[in-house]
């Protein structure tokens, strides 16, 4: 009784292992024929999502040096100097320290002006760790845009100074300082 | 045209007249030993390539992609980067066992590689005991894979040794019953006339089909061939998630290709194997129509003695070569598809498997062939 048992035993262990071998080449073999699923990486990228939190992008243009984000920061990775010209800011440095920094977000929210985002780059490779104090100006000292506007006022300026030497009335000094001020806010 | 090596003629029909015998013999050898050295390593290459690809697709991936159209130049990177690489033996290793365990792995299978025959008239050694002599020097690389593992002087090496040694031990019994079942069916041991016994019914008269018991015979012999070659399931010496790289562990660079190398030469050794005694070797219905067309014979007696060479015949050498390496590759293909079905077994599953379910069944197919042959004498005569 015993003997039957067993060899029915061995018999029903050769044939489930021919069996689930076969099964699982089965289930290798729809895997081999279809489409893989990875991409290839730097030629191929999947769509990053809108609100990813990648590397940080300034809007420097916008940016007034009010250093809102760099007191956000809980980890204090944000370093930010400028220079301000009257209204406009000579542009030092703005770095983050991506060694610290942990993607959080809380610089983004304080921003007045809605200034600095965070990106889709993730990747961010570098030969040395200085290099991960990343600079997030797109130019250092002035904008273009800001020197010629101040070019332009001083040349108001230097006009008017021009006309108030050459007599003019007392009461046209209080006009340009108002105009100054509406331009201002 | 027998017992004869298909250069040797060659260069008899051709220089002989101004060489002495000798001279002809070491240029023989010579080409022979760099022919065979050479498919060691396109096969070698082909195969790691083949592998990855292989292994890629099943797991949804690509493989490697950059080298080359999908990545075909890998393996010569690969080969590059293994030749740059330092040569490392460790301080407390035996220096000499450890240099020549590999040297002797590659040997045994570069030896192995004589028997393998590259058409029905193109043979390195046309030896009577081709089968047992090819079963007899992969098993050789038992010996420099043991002499590795004692000779790296590490635990995991060590493991991988006893475990390698256990295992072909084990296996080696029914890996050479289940061949005996074709060996029967054909009466031979030589692999051409084996392939040329299966070329009745238009080139599709394989011993796989001729035999009731050749099927399980050859389910048989293909684990057992998994096994010899440390293929996984059964790759318990180098099992890389226990024993690190089992007994290649310490070795790196170029030493360490030896070792992959031979695996996938005795790789394609055991697919040889198994596509001359069970797949038709040569035979198809296109080798058989080939040589109906273009005549068989390559090398035709000419005047004086010395024979020539018969070009019209080299197309169909050509073609029944070709159809044992499909074959061949076949063979390799499923020994990879296996390898990325199923995982790795214990080793006592192994032995377990290897005495109690291989070896009995083994012998039980080589008794049924018999009866099955002996019957068929009797009732057909001979």
């Amino acid at each position: 009784m015993q003997g039957t048992e067993s060899a029915r035993s061995y018999a029903k262990n050769v044939w489930d292992s021919v069996k689930t071998t076969l099964v699982g080449m089965g289930i290798t073999w729809r895997y081999m024929l279809q489409k893989p699923i990875t991409v290839q990486y730097p030629d191929e990228r999947l769509p990053i999502p809108d609100r990813y939190r990648g590397i940080h992008y300034l809007e420097q243009e916008k940016c007034i040096n009010c250093l809102a984000c760099a007191r956000a920061c809980p980890i204090d990775c944000i370093e930010m100097e400028a220079v301000r010209h009257g209204k406009e800011l000579e542009w030092i440095l703005f770095t983050l320290d991506y060694q610290k920094c942990m993607f959080c977000e809380l610089c983004v929210y304080p921003c007045p002006k809605d200034c600095i985002h965070m990106g889709t780059e993730f990747a961010f490779v570098t030969f040395d760790r200085s290099e991960f104090k990343h600079d997030l100006l797109s130019f250092k000292g002035m904008a273009r845009e800001a020197r010629i506007r101040m070019k332009e006022a001083e040349a108001k300026k230097a006009a008017k100074e021009a006309a108030k030497a050459a007599g003019a009335k007392p009461a046209a000094d209080a006009k340009p300082a108002a105009d100054e001020g509406k331009a201002e806010s | 045209m027998s017992g004869s090596n298909a250069f040797l003629e060659a260069l008899r029909t051709y220089v002989g007249e101004w060489l002495p015998a000798w001279a002809l013999w070491l240029a023989a050898a010579v080409i022979g030993v760099a022919i065979a050295v050479g498919l060691i390593s396109v096969i070698a290459m082909f195969c790691v390539w083949l592998e990855r690809k292989v292994s890629g697709h099943i797991q949804c991936r690509y493989g490697p992609m950059y080298a080359g159209w999908h990545g075909w130049l890998q393996s010569i990177a690969d080969g590059v980067k293994l030749l740059l690489k330092e040569d490392m033996i460790p301080r407390d290793a035996d220096r000499v066992l450890f240099m020549l365990a590999p040297a002797l792995v590659l040997a045994a299978i570069v030896g192995a590689m004589a028997a393998y025959p590259l058409a029905p008239g193109v043979l390195f050694a046309d030896i009577d005991l081709g089968l047992f002599f090819i079963v007899a020097m992969s098993s050789m690389t038992t010996i420099g894979v043991v002499m590795a593992g004692w000779a790296s002087n590490s635990k995991w090496t060590i493991y991988g040794s006893m475990r390698e040694a256990a295992q072909v031990v084990a296996y080696e019994v029914p890996l050479g019953v289940s061949l005996l079942v074709p060996v029967m069916v054909a009466g031979t041991l030589n692999l051409r006339e084996a392939s040329a016994a299966q070329a009745d019914f238009f080139g599709m008269g394989w011993f796989l089909f001729k035999n009731p018991f050749m099927l399980p015979a050859f389910a048989l012999f293909f684990t057992a061939a998994l096994a010899e070659t440390k293929r996984a399931p059964f790759d318990l010496p180098e099992a890389e998630s226990e024993l690190v790289a089992g007994f290649m562990t310490e070795y790196s660079g170029i030493r360490w290709s030896f070792f992959f190398m031979e695996e996938y030469a005795a790789m394609f050794l055991m697919s040889a194997i198994a596509a001359v005694f069970f797949l038709g070797g040569f035979e198809s219905p296109l080798t058989h129509f080939a040589g109906q067309f273009f005549g068989t014979e390559l090398f035709v007696p000419g005047d004086g003695g010395a024979s020539t060479i018969n070009f019209r015949a080299l197309p169909y050498h050509l073609v029944a070569g070709g159809t044992l390496i499909v074959k061949t590759f076949f063979g390799i293909f499923v020994m990879m598809w296996l390898r990325w079905t199923l995982p790795r077994i214990r080793i006592d599953q192994v032995m377990t498997v290897g005495y109690k379910y291989l070896t009995p069944l083994a012998l039980l197919c080589v008794f049924g062939a018999a009866l099955w042959e002996a019957g068929k004498h009797a009732i057909f005569g001979s």
